[in-house]
């Protein structure tokens, strides 16, 4: 079974349809990035496999329960505990030190861990700025805390929003290199881009345009 | 934060002081009324009663001790001055003092034996002045008929100015009368009471039942405009005092709702993290209950300094601090601060997580 199927789902907006009749499924430690212009339904996509909207039409199974048909207590609670988000444009709460950032997502989880969190930072490399504020941290560094928050409670699925949209060159390849690791430990990825360089390095790029999937590929150099 | 936290302040400030000006203002008023005289009166019951100084005292026995600024007996007979007959009041001048304390007296209050106070009209008719040796002629048992031959001589050592009946008597202590005189009983009491109307009310009924002989009354004139300066005052004091909770209400709700404008993607990121709508609503509520709490704890110490003020300024004396203002205080900040908070925490319930994906 897969990890997630989407089986004939469509969101309309009165006469627009944002995602019309999408069937998608992605495997258990799949690496996938959705490429589509603006307005082709990513983000549209991307709210609906995050648990944060629901499809018009069509189910939505994450590891078999049809997440479309719950309610929104249970959807906050199935964001909490299976999906690891990834911003474009990091989120950091301002006024929070880079480990109090990674508490964060643990708070709303279980339980506060400082020393987990740290670990996480240690793990993309952060360990010495785990005490800095968002402002003394590059765009880069703060991309790597908003990973380590996703991670931190061990989520099923990891979704990447233009995770390199903010980035530069180097870190970039910083933040790639950690969606290899995590591939590696066979974490599911579902990263958003724009970038083709970004979506060249996943297993499988999916393209969308006017709500559907125009094309759905497994990249041959992948690995390579 | 700060300007809701200062709102907050302010409004408990206010309440704090306005409430304990409000609990200590029939204090205060009472204590200055007392400066328009006696309030309560004892007179003898009936012909019959006998209406002395141990009646009195069982009267007084009845008030609560502490309340009782003063008691100054009256005893009045006519007796004679330059063959002139006057109305003399025997009574203790030092009560007076305190009874009648909007006396104006030229020269000194009488304190001891063989002094004399007179109105001013007796001292104007009588060519009377400060410092005279007044012969004042009275009765004698062995000469009843002509009731002129017994005199004592008497030094004036005040007279009496207060624009009403009291110009009309001489005054002189209870001794020096019974000296002139005889014995006798007394015809009137003057007390001074500091108590609110409804107490004075109480203490007229609890003395009538349980004191045969004497029929207390209250001083009209004084106790109702007493209780009617005082219910003026504190409904003008609980008016104030709701409308600033109502303006600290306003103040902190439009605070909180910029607060929560300000942190709408916070909020949005914390639901995309997991966050239900009873951690947001337990987050933002204890904040503002907390704001209310440290407010509340800030606005009554200002506030009893707040009170401390207005009372030496308006009643020249110190205000008594009231323990339990400051649990009150502290409780009615929180209590504002979370009705303030009630819309501004709802509406953060309604943020969309999806907008941290939308870039915004």
């Amino acid at each position: 079974m897969s990890l997630l199927e989407l089986k004939g789902i469509s969101k309309i907006y009165g006469d627009l349809k944002a995602l019309d009749n999408i069937n998608l499924s992605v495997e258990n430690g799949e690496w996938v990035a959705i490429m589509g212009p603006s307005g082709s339904g990513k983000s549209t996509m991307m709210n609906i496999i995050g648990c944060m909207d629901k499809p018009s039409k069509g189910e939505v199974l994450l590891d078999g329960v049809d997440i479309a048909k719950e309610s929104a207590k249970n959807l906050t609670a199935i964001r909490r505990d299976k999906i690891g988000l990834i911003f474009q444009q990091f989120h950091l709460v301002n006024y929070l030190t880079a480990v109090e950032n990674v508490m964060v997502a643990q708070y709303y989880h279980s339980i506060p861990d400082e020393k987990e969190a740290m670990e996480a930072l240690a793990r993309v490399g952060l360990a010495e700025r785990a005490r800095h504020l968002p402002s003394q941290l590059s765009g880069g560094e703060q991309q790597r805390v908003c990973i380590a928050r996703a991670l931190i409670n061990h989520p099923e699925i990891v979704l990447a929003d233009e995770p390199t949209g903010n980035l530069d060159e180097a870190n970039e390849n910083i933040v790639l290199d950690l969606f290899h690791q995590l591939h590696e430990e066979h974490t599911t990825l579902i990263v958003v881009t724009h970038d083709p360089e970004v979506a060249e390095v996943a297993q499988r790029t999916i393209t969308l345009e006017h709500g559907r999937i125009k094309s759905d590929k497994i990249n041959e150099n992948f690995g390579k | 934060m700060l300007v809701a936290l200062l709102a907050i302040a302010v409004g408990a400030t206010i309440l704090s002081g306005l409430v304990t000006i409000y609990i200590d203002v029939p204090r205060q008023m009472g204590a200055e009324f007392r400066n328009y005289g006696a309030n309560m009166i004892f007179m003898a019951s009936s012909n019959d009663a006998v209406f002395d100084e141990a009646a009195v005292q069982e009267g007084l026995a009845l008030i609560q001790s502490g309340q009782l600024v003063g008691v100054a007996p009256y005893r009045y007979e006519t007796v004679r001055i330059h063959e002139q007959p006057v109305v003399a009041a025997g009574t203790d001048l030092t009560e007076v003092q305190t009874t009648s304390p909007y006396w104006m007296i030229e020269g000194d209050w009488g304190t001891s034996e063989g002094d004399l106070m007179v109105g001013r009209n007796i001292a104007e008719s009588l060519n009377l002045h400060v410092g005279d040796l007044v012969n004042v002629m009275g009765p004698t048992e062995e000469n009843e008929e002509d009731q002129l031959n017994f005199g004592e001589d008497m030094k004036l050592t005040g007279i009496v100015e207060t624009g009403g009946k009291e110009e009309d008597y001489i005054y002189m202590s209870m001794a020096d009368l019974e000296k002139l005189v005889g014995e006798g009983e007394l015809d009137v009491a003057e007390l001074s009471v500091s108590a609110g109307s409804d107490e004075l009310n109480g203490y007229v009924e609890k003395i009538t039942e349980e004191v045969d002989s004497i029929t207390p009354r209250l001083v009209k004139r004084v106790t109702q405009s007493e209780s009617t300066v005082l219910s003026k005052l504190q409904a003008l004091v609980f008016l104030v005092t709701a409308v600033v909770l109502v303006l600290t209400m306003i103040c902190v709700a439009t605070t909180m709702t910029a607060v929560v404008a300000e942190r709408r993607k916070e909020i949005g990121l914390r639901k995309a993290l997991g966050a239900s709508d009873s951690s947001i609503i337990r987050e933002f509520m204890g904040e503002g209950l907390l704001l209310g709490g440290v407010g509340g704890i800030v606005g009554s110490v200002l506030g009893f300094v707040f009170a401390q003020y207005v009372s030496v300024r308006v009643f020249a004396s110190s205000i008594r601090y009231q323990p339990l203002l400051l649990p009150i205080t502290i409780l009615v900040s929180i209590l504002i601060t979370g009705l303030a908070c009630l819309v501004p925490v709802r509406n953060a319930t309604t943020i969309d997580p999806a907008l941290v994906l939308k870039g915004e």
